[in-house]
């Protein structure tokens, strides 16, 4: 089976390779990886160009990660060799695949058969070196042309692998008492992250700081949801921490169904108890 | 200019409920939550520029919610009726109705909330050999050039092409509008196409079953915060989640 994998993180490239450790893997990157026998190192990031570079490997089998580029990438590498398309895989066994679903309320699994295009999710796994065969590819450009590239804000702390995450919602009432929020996540070493209404909408937060079905998901050992109400797609971006806390003054909100321990009272005054209590210690 | 705006009909993601070991979808349809997002772009750019803004939808075919699309403003809908679909066979049967309508551009949303793939604009594109613009904050046209501000996770790009092409939104592009009565009781006149699949899919839906992870949900009166936070850091030490 000729088994290509693409991402611009290496990571998802390590976990393609776990899935296929006894089959040959291509991969296609703008990165460096130890985990395929081939690399096929590409001289720049134009989604157009390199989903029709995938697409003249004709491979059976296609996985691509699930940054936001990587799956557009697969997708349209996907539609230009009319092959099936499975997004956001959670686990491939054999030809099942599981995915999740309703806005992270159902698993949802799925038969397939090569070929395809499987885009698969983060998790941590075992993966063999490889020796790795590295050739340069220069690709022609795709017929969108970028004009302006901004970086956003935000202190480059990865929320997706972050152990303690400070989550607001728009129950903290105004930008300024963010500011409380960002003093429990420094006091207990945890990282500052936001719903849609507050990055997205509000721009109180960089958008980068978005958390949810469509931000980043999180899996962090605890989440504090500091006035956030439990919007499903809120929820579907932190089904896999390990304890949630919320705090609301809303006992009826559907955070309060979806979390470990719920404190009903004031935000900021919560937040500020924090501190004083971590910083004690 | 002719704008098709690509929106899904959903169980309504709000109202489903797991019940036993079955999640229980048997609930209102309703637009997907970022689809009226691209189904009002389509009408903010047919008002500036004229020409027709039309719908096109595929799975379930939910009467009310077409008509709620076409009170919006969209001109006609083409509804493709699919008891099955996976987004192979829906992009090959939107990509059929697309090649007659010939459309200057094609909007779809960043993701449904049912399957949530967020890649249906992005493999009808290269279905039908048309440029893509993904994530989009913000369009201008002027003539048959596009430009657009998208919104990737740690960057926003500035990114300039020509049209045809397709295009998927991000909600914050626009806030969708409420029809009014009046244009409720007429979107009953306007048309809506409907059509039958043809195109069988290619992956198999095997099951869905819930995915539901148990929490204490455990209430602590935050009434006096200081005894509130004593409580809950304790329960914290002894899940080991914090030192």
């Amino acid at each position: 089976m000729n088994i290509v994998a693409y991402s611009e993180d290496p990571e998802y490239i390590k976990v393609a390779s776990s899935y296929f450790s006894n089959e040959k893997i291509v991969a296609v990157s703008t990165s460096d990886t130890k985990y395929a026998d081939e690399l096929h190192l590409i001289d720049k990031m134009d989604e157009e160009a390199i989903a029709k570079y995938l697409a003249s490997l004709k491979p059976d089998l296609l996985i691509t990660g699930s940054t936001k580029r990587d799956k557009v990438i697969g997708a349209y590498a996907a539609g230009l060799l009319k092959y099936p398309i499975l997004p956001d895989v959670i686990d491939i066994s054999g030809n099942k695949a599981k995915r999740v679903v309703y806005s992270g309320m159902g698993i949802a699994e799925l038969e397939f058969n090569t070929p395809i295009v499987v885009s698969i999710s983060k998790k941590n796994v075992e993966a063999k070196e490889r020796q790795t065969q590295k050739k340069n590819v220069n690709l022609e450009e795709g017929k969108v042309k970028k004009i302006e590239v901004k970086q956003k804000g935000g202190e480059g702390v990865d929320l997706s692998s972050a152990q303690i995450i400070v989550s607001v919602g728009r129950g903290i009432g105004s930008k300024e008492n963010i500011k409380f929020a960002d003093e429990l996540a420094r006091a207990i070493g945890g990282a500052l992250g936001g719903s849609r209404p507050i990055t997205a909408d509000l721009g109180w937060l960089p958008e980068d700081r978005q958390i949810g079905l469509s931000g980043l998901k999180v899996k962090p050992k605890v989440y504090f949801a500091l006035g956030i109400s439990g919007q499903p797609q809120h929820l579907a971006g932190i089904k896999d921490t390990k304890i949630i806390v919320a705090v609301n003054t809303d006992k009826n909100a559907p955070i309060v169904e979806n979390a470990d321990y719920i404190v009903v009272g004031d935000v900021i005054k919560f937040c500020q108890e924090m501190v004083k209590k971590v910083g004690k210690k | 200019m002719n704008v098709v705006a690509l929106f899904k009909i959903v169980p309504d993601d709000t109202l489903i409920k797991v019940t036993g070991s079955t999640l229980d979808l048997n609930v209102p349809a309703k637009i997907s939550t970022y689809d009226k997002s691209a189904i009002e772009e389509a009408i903010r750019i047919k008002e500036k520029h004229g020409g027709k803004a039309i719908g096109v939808t595929a799975g379930n075919t939910d009467r009310k919610a077409i008509r709620e699309a076409l009170a919006m403003g969209l001109d006609e809908v083409i509804a493709i009726d699919m008891k099955e679909q996976d987004i192979y066979s829906t992009a090959s049967m939107i990509a059929d109705q697309l090649k007659q309508l010939n459309p200057d551009l094609v909007i779809g949303s960043e993701a449904t909330t049912d399957s949530s793939g967020g890649i249906f604009p992005a493999y009808l594109a290269g279905l039908l050999g048309l440029p893509l613009i993904s994530y989009v904050k913000s369009i201008t046209i002027e003539g048959k050039k596009i430009r657009a501000e998208r919104n990737l996770i740690s960057s926003t790009e500035i990114v300039e092409s020509e049209l045809p092409l397709v295009i998927s939104v991000v909600g914050e592009i626009n806030t969708p509008r409420i029809p009014t009565v009046k244009q409720i009781l007429e979107s009953s006149k306007k048309p809506v196409k409907s059509v039958n699949a043809n195109v069988k899919p290619l992956v198999k839906l095997a099951s869905v079953s819930p995915y539901v992870i148990q929490r204490k949900k455990i209430i602590i009166d935050g009434s006096k915060m200081e005894e509130a936070v004593d409580k809950l850091l304790s329960y914290l030490r002894q899940e080991g989640v914090i030192s």
